[in-house]
């Protein structure tokens, strides 16, 4: 059945398929993650915070997110951010901003959302005596998520945190819809240049796996060694 | 040095403190008694201002804790704390757990630090344990070392929150030690307890607490001696009859 299939083809296209693709879907992946778990950090703590306004605006906007599917918020910001740009800066015309910097705000809001869930479990488990031991040593509100309730919350998630992060990496395939050169992109790329469609997305398909899986092996490796002992 | 006026808190309808006036002088060991929720944790934990109040005044040290100008973290790093959970911060070493506080609110450096921790965990005989965290240590080293913690901060009093009633039994005099030394030292204290023998050894007064009131607040002898409420003769043949 496999006769007629010329795997020569991605021998040859490996250069460009990691070096190209591969290392924009890892910097995609990894810069996304980052801003991620910033922001959802922070969504956390507004939403979780007793301030006013904040928890509702907090949960406004993750419930918005995880109710949209990602490829439209994809495309969406593609085309609606030259015009944010262009009301912000005051310009004459939208302001270009280029397919990947337009994908990497599309996913660190997008994981924000999803981050945000995550830390706010993490938040919660973290016992209310922790917070009030921080505070009778005369810690500030922030001293205490910094030092105190943070720490605590991200060794309770990275199990968690990580597992999305794998979901990222897979999603970062959606970039395809801006024709971005990721790794799918490369291959899908070389696939319909040299009409080699089977062999591209078998291999795509072989190398994602591998790779998620081996991480999620290691998540679960590191769940094991890093736990607090309570 | 702890003065407490006419302090009133509610929990929505439910009043869980009613107007207590009390004060500790300083030296002074005071002790809270009384049945469980008769408002004596609430009552100590107003004192630094863990609980907000909705009447009547506390102040330490001249500074009124209810009043919003109050910088409340600089009046609670005067004002140790220990818990009937200990509360240390799992995540840090144990010598780790006493730096905090000095390095972030005192602003000590790293060497100043460490050499008070080094000091404290002597004096509370964990030296060996400074390394460790504080999953590894018995409940009893972790409220010897939750004391250390809050001596690390030089408070000019202490408060006692139930701190042996998480316990096991061969572990309570360990901490209780620690304790009696530091009230012969001359610290002031309050301390929420039902440990009668403590009170015994080292209370000036004794405050008895019950539905949210201060009872009877009397020097150790007349408490012992002569309880004048019903309440608190009844309490007192129960816990001291085993």
């Amino acid at each position: 059945m496999f006769s007629n299939f010329d795997w020569d083809v991605i021998a040859r296209s490996l250069p460009y398929l990691f070096l190209d693709g591969m290392t924009f879907t890892l910097m995609l992946t990894a810069l996304a993650t980052a801003g991620g778990v910033v922001i959802g950090t922070l969504i956390a703590m507004m939403r979780l915070g007793g301030l006013p306004v904040l928890p509702w605006m907090a949960a406004g906007y993750v419930n918005v997110i995880r109710s949209l599917p990602l490829v439209l918020v994809i495309f969406w910001f593609y085309f609606l951010v030259p015009y944010i740009g262009q009301w912000v800066t005051g310009a004459s015309r939208p302001v270009q901003v280029g397919a990947f910097t337009s994908s990497l705000v599309t996913f660190t809001l997008f994981e924000a959302a999803y981050f945000a869930e995550i830390m706010r479990a993490g938040i919660q488990s973290i016992p209310n005596g922790q917070v009030a031991a921080g505070y009778a040593l005369g810690l500030t509100y922030w001293q205490v998520m910094a030092n105190v309730v943070l720490p605590q919350a991200f060794r309770n998630m990275i199990p968690v945190l990580l597992t999305q992060t794998i979901i990222l990496f897979q999603d970062t395939s959606l970039v395809y819809v801006l024709s971005i050169t990721d790794f799918l992109g490369a291959a899908s790329k070389v696939a319909q240049r040299d009409g080699r469609l089977v062999e591209m997305y078998l291999f795509a398909a072989a190398v994602y796996f591998v790779m998620s899986f081996a991480a999620s092996s290691l998540v679960r490796r590191l769940q094991a060694r890093i736990a607090i002992v309570r | 040095m702890i003065e407490i006026s006419r302090v009133s808190k509610w929990y929505a309808e439910f009043q869980v403190l009613k107007d207590c006036t009390t004060c500790v002088s300083k030296g002074d060991v005071v002790v809270v008694c009384g049945p469980s929720g008769s408002g004596k944790s609430t009552l100590i934990k107003c004192v630094n201002g863990l609980e907000p109040f909705q009447k009547g005044e506390v102040t330490v040290d001249g500074v009124s804790v209810g009043d919003p100008k109050t910088k409340l973290p600089k009046l609670r790093a005067r004002v140790g704390m220990v818990f009937q959970h200990f509360e240390l911060f799992p995540h840090l070493r144990v010598v780790e757990n006493l730096r905090l506080g000095q390095e972030k609110v005192l602003g000590r450096s790293r060497e100043e630090a460490d050499a008070k921790a080094t000091a404290l965990l002597e004096r509370v005989g964990l030296t060996a344990h400074a390394r460790k965290y504080p999953g590894e240590l018995s409940g009893g080293q972790q409220q010897r070392v939750a004391i250390a913690r809050a001596l690390a901060m030089d408070p000019i009093c202490m408060l006692f929150d139930e701190p042996t009633s998480a316990l096991d039994p061969e572990m309570i005099s360990e901490v209780l030690d620690v304790m009696v030394d530091l009230a012969q030292e001359g610290m002031t204290m309050m301390v929420v307890t039902h440990e009668m023998g403590f009170a015994r050894k080292v209370a000036d007064r004794v405050i008895f607490m019950d539905r949210g009131e201060i009872v009877e607040d009397a020097a150790k002898d007349d408490f012992f001696g002569q309880p004048r409420s019903e309440r608190a003769q009844q309490f007192l043949s129960k816990i001291l009859a085993h």
